[in-house]
Protein backbone atom coordinates (compact mmCIF):
# COMPACT_ATOMS: atom_id res chain seq x y z
CA UNK A 1 0.00 0.00 0.00
CA UNK A 2 1.10 3.41 -0.92
CA UNK A 3 1.19 5.28 2.05
CA UNK A 4 0.36 8.42 -0.29
CA UNK A 5 -3.29 6.85 -0.31
CA UNK A 6 -3.70 6.27 2.91
CA UNK A 7 -5.29 9.55 4.12
CA UNK A 8 -7.93 9.88 1.98
CA UNK A 9 -8.58 6.10 2.25
CA UNK A 10 -8.68 5.98 5.73
CA UNK A 11 -11.67 9.33 5.53
CA UNK A 12 -13.44 7.09 3.31
CA UNK A 13 -13.05 3.66 5.14
CA UNK A 14 -14.16 5.70 8.03
CA UNK A 15 -16.58 7.77 6.34
CA UNK A 16 -17.59 3.71 5.05
CA UNK A 17 -17.58 2.41 8.94
CA UNK A 18 -20.01 5.19 10.05
CA UNK A 19 -22.38 5.26 7.12
CA UNK A 20 -22.54 1.45 7.52
CA UNK A 21 -24.06 1.82 11.19
CA UNK A 22 -26.51 4.12 9.84
CA UNK A 23 -27.69 2.68 7.11
CA UNK A 24 -26.87 -1.52 6.74
CA UNK A 25 -29.24 -2.39 3.82
CA UNK A 26 -30.11 0.78 2.02
CA UNK A 27 -28.52 0.23 -0.91
CA UNK A 28 -29.33 -1.15 -4.61
CA UNK A 29 -30.50 -4.14 -2.49
CA UNK A 30 -29.95 -6.01 0.39
CA UNK A 31 -26.21 -7.43 0.78
CA UNK A 32 -27.48 -10.71 2.69
CA UNK A 33 -26.74 -13.10 -0.01
CA UNK A 34 -22.92 -12.06 0.33
CA UNK A 35 -21.00 -13.76 3.83
CA UNK A 36 -19.35 -11.25 4.92
CA UNK A 37 -18.16 -13.75 7.96
CA UNK A 38 -16.03 -15.42 5.59
CA UNK A 39 -13.79 -13.13 3.29
CA UNK A 40 -11.29 -14.19 0.82
CA UNK A 41 -8.30 -11.98 -0.15
CA UNK A 42 -8.11 -12.56 -4.35
CA UNK A 43 -5.17 -11.78 -7.14
CA UNK A 44 -6.53 -11.31 -10.10
CA UNK A 45 -6.48 -10.14 -13.72
CA UNK A 46 -9.54 -8.31 -14.61
CA UNK A 47 -10.92 -9.43 -17.70
CA UNK A 48 -13.85 -6.88 -18.37
CA UNK A 49 -15.01 -3.41 -16.08
CA UNK A 50 -18.25 -2.14 -15.90
CA UNK A 51 -19.03 1.28 -14.63
CA UNK A 52 -22.85 0.86 -14.71
CA UNK A 53 -25.90 1.38 -12.53
CA UNK A 54 -27.19 0.55 -10.56
CA UNK A 55 -23.93 -1.85 -9.70
CA UNK A 56 -20.45 -1.47 -10.80
CA UNK A 57 -18.79 -4.84 -11.59
CA UNK A 58 -15.38 -6.03 -11.80
CA UNK A 59 -14.51 -9.35 -13.58
CA UNK A 60 -11.25 -10.85 -12.29
CA UNK A 61 -9.57 -14.40 -13.57
CA UNK A 62 -7.97 -15.47 -10.43
CA UNK A 63 -4.26 -15.67 -10.78
CA UNK A 64 -3.71 -18.82 -8.64
CA UNK A 65 -3.96 -21.79 -11.56
CA UNK A 66 -4.39 -24.19 -8.88
CA UNK A 67 -7.60 -22.42 -7.04
CA UNK A 68 -10.91 -23.96 -7.18
CA UNK A 69 -13.14 -20.58 -8.48
CA UNK A 70 -11.02 -19.53 -11.99
CA UNK A 71 -13.41 -16.78 -12.57
CA UNK A 72 -14.88 -14.50 -10.08
CA UNK A 73 -17.67 -11.79 -10.98
CA UNK A 74 -17.40 -9.20 -8.24
CA UNK A 75 -20.12 -6.76 -7.32
CA UNK A 76 -18.99 -3.54 -6.62
CA UNK A 77 -21.31 -0.14 -5.11
CA UNK A 78 -22.71 2.36 -7.96
CA UNK A 79 -20.50 4.83 -9.68
CA UNK A 80 -22.39 7.30 -7.45
CA UNK A 81 -20.94 5.96 -4.12
CA UNK A 82 -17.71 5.04 -5.52
CA UNK A 83 -17.01 8.52 -6.52
CA UNK A 84 -17.74 9.96 -3.77
CA UNK A 85 -14.90 7.51 -1.74
CA UNK A 86 -12.82 8.78 -4.66
CA UNK A 87 -12.89 5.94 -7.21
CA UNK A 88 -12.52 7.08 -10.77
CA UNK A 89 -14.71 5.36 -13.56
CA UNK A 90 -11.50 4.60 -15.71
CA UNK A 91 -9.28 3.80 -12.46
CA UNK A 92 -9.57 -0.09 -13.20
CA UNK A 93 -8.96 -1.54 -16.96
CA UNK A 94 -8.93 -5.59 -18.68
CA UNK A 95 -5.33 -6.15 -17.60
CA UNK A 96 -4.56 -4.67 -14.74
CA UNK A 97 -3.62 -7.06 -11.82
CA UNK A 98 -6.01 -6.30 -8.48
CA UNK A 99 -5.74 -7.77 -5.27
CA UNK A 100 -9.13 -7.59 -3.45
CA UNK A 101 -11.24 -8.60 -0.62
CA UNK A 102 -14.31 -9.95 -1.12
CA UNK A 103 -17.67 -11.40 0.48
CA UNK A 104 -18.63 -14.53 -1.38
CA UNK A 105 -21.92 -15.47 -2.50
CA UNK A 106 -23.00 -17.82 0.33
CA UNK A 107 -24.32 -20.38 -2.45
CA UNK A 108 -20.66 -21.40 -3.31
CA UNK A 109 -21.27 -19.36 -7.17
CA UNK A 110 -17.87 -17.58 -8.02
CA UNK A 111 -19.20 -14.39 -7.15
CA UNK A 112 -18.85 -11.91 -4.77
CA UNK A 113 -19.05 -8.72 -3.10
CA UNK A 114 -16.27 -5.72 -3.45
CA UNK A 115 -14.85 -4.90 0.42
CA UNK A 116 -11.31 -3.59 -0.95
CA UNK A 117 -9.30 -3.11 -4.03
CA UNK A 118 -6.05 -2.09 -4.35
CA UNK A 119 -4.56 -1.40 -8.10
CA UNK A 120 -1.40 -2.49 -9.74
CA UNK A 121 -0.05 1.68 -8.50
CA UNK A 122 -0.82 0.28 -4.56
CA UNK A 123 -3.66 2.72 -4.44
CA UNK A 124 -6.70 1.34 -2.15
CA UNK A 125 -10.20 1.93 -2.44
CA UNK A 126 -12.93 0.78 -0.30
CA UNK A 127 -16.62 -0.19 -1.50
CA UNK A 128 -18.30 2.75 0.12
CA UNK A 129 -20.13 2.44 3.08
CA UNK A 130 -23.31 0.02 2.50
CA UNK A 131 -21.17 -2.75 1.52
CA UNK A 132 -19.18 -2.20 4.57
CA UNK A 133 -15.48 -3.01 5.24
CA UNK A 134 -12.87 -5.10 4.55
CA UNK A 135 -12.60 -7.19 8.00
CA UNK A 136 -9.32 -9.33 6.66
CA UNK A 137 -6.02 -7.56 5.05
CA UNK B 1 -63.64 25.52 -29.63
CA UNK B 2 -62.21 29.29 -30.33
CA UNK B 3 -63.15 30.08 -27.16
CA UNK B 4 -61.69 27.55 -25.42
CA UNK B 5 -58.34 28.12 -26.77
CA UNK B 6 -58.65 31.88 -25.68
CA UNK B 7 -59.57 30.75 -22.38
CA UNK B 8 -56.28 28.47 -22.30
CA UNK B 9 -54.05 31.24 -23.76
CA UNK B 10 -55.40 33.69 -20.95
CA UNK B 11 -55.11 31.00 -18.42
CA UNK B 12 -51.62 30.75 -19.35
CA UNK B 13 -50.73 34.22 -19.83
CA UNK B 14 -52.34 34.60 -16.23
CA UNK B 15 -50.13 31.91 -14.57
CA UNK B 16 -47.02 33.90 -15.67
CA UNK B 17 -46.39 36.99 -13.24
CA UNK B 18 -44.15 34.18 -10.68
CA UNK B 19 -40.65 35.76 -11.17
CA UNK B 20 -37.43 35.79 -10.30
CA UNK B 21 -37.93 38.92 -7.51
CA UNK B 22 -40.70 36.55 -6.44
CA UNK B 23 -37.67 33.63 -5.61
CA UNK B 24 -35.70 36.27 -4.40
CA UNK B 25 -38.45 36.59 -1.52
CA UNK B 26 -38.27 32.89 -0.12
CA UNK B 27 -35.67 31.22 1.87
CA UNK B 28 -33.24 29.92 -0.46
CA UNK B 29 -33.22 25.64 0.25
CA UNK B 30 -31.58 24.70 -3.38
CA UNK B 31 -28.56 23.55 -4.40
CA UNK B 32 -27.59 19.60 -3.53
CA UNK B 33 -28.37 17.84 -0.22
CA UNK B 34 -27.26 14.36 1.52
CA UNK B 35 -28.34 12.37 4.45
CA UNK B 36 -27.00 14.01 7.51
CA UNK B 37 -25.02 10.29 8.65
CA UNK B 38 -23.56 11.07 11.62
CA UNK B 39 -19.70 11.29 11.00
CA UNK B 40 -17.47 8.71 13.14
CA UNK B 41 -15.18 9.67 15.66
CA UNK B 42 -16.92 13.14 15.67
CA UNK B 43 -19.57 14.08 18.08
CA UNK B 44 -23.07 14.01 17.26
CA UNK B 45 -24.42 17.61 16.35
CA UNK B 46 -28.05 17.10 18.22
CA UNK B 47 -29.44 19.04 14.94
CA UNK B 48 -28.64 16.43 13.22
CA UNK B 49 -29.65 13.49 14.92
CA UNK B 50 -32.99 12.45 14.01
CA UNK B 51 -33.80 9.44 16.70
CA UNK B 52 -35.45 6.02 16.05
CA UNK B 53 -38.33 6.22 13.95
CA UNK B 54 -41.24 6.56 15.76
CA UNK B 55 -43.40 3.60 15.48
CA UNK B 56 -46.32 3.74 12.47
CA UNK B 57 -49.84 4.44 14.27
CA UNK B 58 -51.01 1.67 11.91
CA UNK B 59 -54.60 -0.10 12.55
CA UNK B 60 -54.41 -4.00 13.61
CA UNK B 61 -54.89 -5.47 10.07
CA UNK B 62 -52.49 -3.23 8.64
CA UNK B 63 -50.12 -3.50 11.50
CA UNK B 64 -50.55 -7.59 11.14
CA UNK B 65 -49.85 -7.47 7.08
CA UNK B 66 -46.28 -5.15 7.67
CA UNK B 67 -45.18 -7.01 10.64
CA UNK B 68 -45.58 -10.42 8.66
CA UNK B 69 -44.21 -8.98 5.70
CA UNK B 70 -41.00 -7.57 7.70
CA UNK B 71 -40.50 -11.11 9.18
CA UNK B 72 -40.76 -12.47 5.57
CA UNK B 73 -37.72 -10.24 4.84
CA UNK B 74 -35.84 -10.94 7.85
CA UNK B 75 -36.00 -15.01 6.98
CA UNK B 76 -35.01 -14.64 3.35
CA UNK B 77 -32.29 -11.96 4.54
CA UNK B 78 -31.19 -15.02 7.06
CA UNK B 79 -31.37 -17.86 4.01
CA UNK B 80 -29.27 -15.56 1.72
CA UNK B 81 -31.68 -14.66 -0.72
CA UNK B 82 -33.02 -11.01 -0.14
CA UNK B 83 -36.40 -10.30 -0.87
CA UNK B 84 -36.39 -8.62 -3.99
CA UNK B 85 -37.32 -4.73 -3.09
CA UNK B 86 -38.29 -2.04 -5.63
CA UNK B 87 -34.39 -0.83 -6.43
CA UNK B 88 -33.30 -4.65 -6.99
CA UNK B 89 -36.07 -4.94 -9.83
CA UNK B 90 -34.24 -1.36 -11.16
CA UNK B 91 -37.46 0.51 -10.27
CA UNK B 92 -37.32 4.18 -7.93
CA UNK B 93 -38.48 3.95 -4.84
CA UNK B 94 -41.11 7.05 -5.02
CA UNK B 95 -42.53 8.90 -2.34
CA UNK B 96 -41.51 9.69 0.32
CA UNK B 97 -38.91 7.12 0.71
CA UNK B 98 -36.48 9.47 -1.91
CA UNK B 99 -36.57 11.89 0.54
CA UNK B 100 -34.55 9.52 2.68
CA UNK B 101 -31.44 10.38 -0.07
CA UNK B 102 -29.34 7.43 0.47
CA UNK B 103 -28.35 9.40 -2.68
CA UNK B 104 -28.04 12.98 -3.00
CA UNK B 105 -30.97 15.39 -3.43
CA UNK B 106 -30.70 18.29 -5.61
CA UNK B 107 -33.35 20.89 -4.91
CA UNK B 108 -34.20 23.92 -7.52
CA UNK B 109 -36.32 27.02 -6.87
CA UNK B 110 -37.96 28.57 -10.12
CA UNK B 111 -40.97 30.46 -10.11
CA UNK B 112 -43.97 29.08 -9.13
CA UNK B 113 -41.89 25.94 -8.61
CA UNK B 114 -39.86 23.84 -6.20
CA UNK B 115 -37.75 20.59 -7.73
CA UNK B 116 -36.56 17.87 -6.37
CA UNK B 117 -34.02 15.60 -7.95
CA UNK B 118 -32.43 12.44 -6.29
CA UNK B 119 -29.78 11.12 -7.89
CA UNK B 120 -31.17 7.41 -7.85
CA UNK B 121 -32.70 6.43 -10.38
CA UNK B 122 -32.95 10.70 -11.81
CA UNK B 123 -35.94 10.52 -9.44
CA UNK B 124 -37.91 13.90 -10.38
CA UNK B 125 -40.57 15.54 -7.93
CA UNK B 126 -42.58 18.65 -9.29
CA UNK B 127 -44.00 20.55 -6.10
CA UNK B 128 -46.54 23.46 -7.57
CA UNK B 129 -46.59 26.21 -5.63
CA UNK B 130 -49.54 28.21 -4.91
CA UNK B 131 -52.04 25.92 -6.53
CA UNK B 132 -54.86 24.18 -4.65
CA UNK B 133 -54.21 20.19 -3.81
CA UNK B 134 -57.11 18.33 -6.15
CA UNK B 135 -59.29 15.25 -4.67
CA UNK B 136 -58.90 11.48 -4.42
CA UNK B 137 -59.79 9.81 -7.73
CA UNK B 138 -58.98 12.76 -9.62
CA UNK B 139 -55.62 13.12 -9.03
CA UNK B 140 -53.18 10.69 -11.39
CA UNK B 141 -51.52 8.12 -9.12
CA UNK B 142 -48.09 8.10 -9.70
CA UNK B 143 -44.51 7.47 -7.79
CA UNK B 144 -43.89 10.64 -6.41
CA UNK B 145 -47.68 11.96 -6.30
CA UNK B 146 -49.04 15.30 -6.65
CA UNK B 147 -47.22 18.10 -4.93
CA UNK B 148 -48.44 21.48 -4.15
CA UNK B 149 -46.56 23.68 -1.97
CA UNK B 150 -46.38 27.23 0.14
CA UNK B 151 -44.66 29.30 1.83
CA UNK B 152 -45.26 29.58 5.68
CA UNK B 153 -42.37 31.68 7.09
CA UNK B 154 -39.44 30.16 6.68
CA UNK B 155 -40.85 26.55 5.86
CA UNK B 156 -42.30 25.47 2.58
CA UNK B 157 -45.34 23.12 3.06
CA UNK B 158 -46.31 20.69 0.42
CA UNK B 159 -49.20 18.47 0.56
CA UNK B 160 -48.51 15.32 -1.20
CA UNK B 161 -51.67 13.24 -2.73
CA UNK B 162 -51.76 10.45 -5.35
CA UNK B 163 -48.91 7.98 -4.48
CA UNK B 164 -49.78 4.81 -6.39
CA UNK B 165 -50.76 1.93 -4.18
CA UNK B 166 -48.26 -0.38 -5.54
CA UNK B 167 -45.57 1.92 -4.26
CA UNK B 168 -43.93 0.81 -0.81
CA UNK B 169 -44.27 3.17 2.19
CA UNK B 170 -41.15 4.09 3.65
CA UNK B 171 -39.85 1.09 5.19
CA UNK B 172 -42.23 -0.71 3.30
CA UNK B 173 -45.48 0.86 5.43
CA UNK B 174 -48.73 0.13 4.07
CA UNK B 175 -50.57 3.31 2.80
CA UNK B 176 -53.75 3.45 0.97
CA UNK B 177 -54.93 5.70 -1.99
CA UNK B 178 -56.62 8.70 0.64
CA UNK B 179 -52.67 8.96 1.89
CA UNK B 180 -51.58 13.19 2.41
CA UNK B 181 -48.32 13.70 3.37
CA UNK B 182 -47.30 16.85 4.56
CA UNK B 183 -44.20 17.79 4.69
CA UNK B 184 -42.45 20.86 6.11
CA UNK B 185 -39.01 21.30 4.65
CA UNK B 186 -37.00 24.37 6.10
CA UNK B 187 -33.64 25.72 7.16
CA UNK B 188 -32.32 24.55 10.44
CA UNK B 189 -29.06 26.04 10.00
CA UNK B 190 -27.48 27.60 6.92
CA UNK B 191 -25.82 23.80 5.50
CA UNK B 192 -28.01 21.98 7.70
CA UNK B 193 -31.99 21.34 6.00
CA UNK B 194 -35.21 19.68 7.49
CA UNK B 195 -38.06 17.66 6.39
CA UNK B 196 -40.64 16.75 8.91
CA UNK B 197 -43.08 14.62 7.32
CA UNK B 198 -46.68 13.86 8.58
CA UNK B 199 -48.52 11.16 7.14
CA UNK B 200 -52.36 11.11 7.15
CA UNK B 201 -53.96 8.00 5.81
CA UNK B 202 -57.36 7.66 7.92
CA UNK B 203 -57.73 4.21 6.40
CA UNK B 204 -54.50 2.52 7.56
CA UNK B 205 -53.36 4.93 10.03
CA UNK B 206 -55.21 5.29 13.75
CA UNK B 207 -53.38 9.37 13.67
CA UNK B 208 -51.10 11.02 12.11
CA UNK B 209 -47.53 9.54 11.88
CA UNK B 210 -44.99 11.62 11.94
CA UNK B 211 -41.16 11.37 11.41
CA UNK B 212 -38.46 13.95 10.17
CA UNK B 213 -35.12 13.98 7.50
CA UNK B 214 -32.26 15.93 8.01
CA UNK B 215 -29.74 16.80 5.86
CA UNK B 216 -26.36 18.32 5.13
CA UNK B 217 -25.38 20.86 2.65
CA UNK B 218 -23.29 19.54 -0.08
CA UNK B 219 -20.81 22.17 -1.32
CA UNK B 220 -20.11 22.15 -5.19
CA UNK B 221 -21.33 18.63 -6.04
CA UNK B 222 -22.65 18.08 -9.58
CA UNK B 223 -25.27 15.24 -9.49
CA UNK B 224 -24.23 12.33 -11.67
CA UNK B 225 -26.65 10.55 -14.34
CA UNK B 226 -28.23 7.31 -12.82
CA UNK B 227 -29.91 5.08 -15.68
CA UNK B 228 -30.53 1.39 -14.39
CA UNK B 229 -28.72 -0.43 -17.32
CA UNK B 230 -27.31 -3.13 -15.98
CA UNK B 231 -29.45 -4.86 -13.43
CA UNK B 232 -27.78 -8.25 -12.91
CA UNK B 233 -30.07 -9.38 -9.94
CA UNK B 234 -32.25 -11.90 -11.38
CA UNK B 235 -35.83 -11.62 -9.28
CA UNK B 236 -36.83 -15.14 -8.52
CA UNK B 237 -40.40 -16.98 -8.81
CA UNK B 238 -40.39 -16.44 -4.62
CA UNK B 239 -39.18 -12.82 -4.92
CA UNK B 240 -35.54 -13.72 -3.78
CA UNK B 241 -32.64 -11.81 -5.25
CA UNK B 242 -29.83 -13.83 -7.02
CA UNK B 243 -26.54 -12.43 -8.81
CA UNK B 244 -26.39 -13.26 -12.32
CA UNK B 245 -22.86 -14.24 -13.09
CA UNK B 246 -21.51 -13.09 -15.83
CA UNK B 247 -18.35 -15.32 -16.27
CA UNK B 248 -16.92 -13.28 -18.73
Amino acid sequence: MKTSGRGPLAAALAMAMGLALAAPALAHHSFAMYDNDHQLKLIGTVTHFQWTNPHVYIELENNDATAKVQHWTIECANPGILDRVGWKFNMIKPGDKLTVIVAPLRTGEPGALLKQVTLPDGRVFGNGAPAGKALIQ
Amino acid sequence: MALAWAVTAGLALGAAPATAAEIAGQPDISGVWAHAFPRPGQPVDPRLDVGPLPQPPLKPAYMAQWTALREKQKEADERGEPTAGMEARCLPDGMPSLMFAIYPLEILQTPGRVTVIEEAFSQTRRIYLGEAQGKVGDVEPGYYGHSVGRWEGDALVVDTLGIKESVPGYRDIPHSDEEHIIERIRLIAPDILEDQMTVEDPKVLDHPWSFRFVYRRMTGYHMLEYVCENNREVTDANGGTHLQLDGK
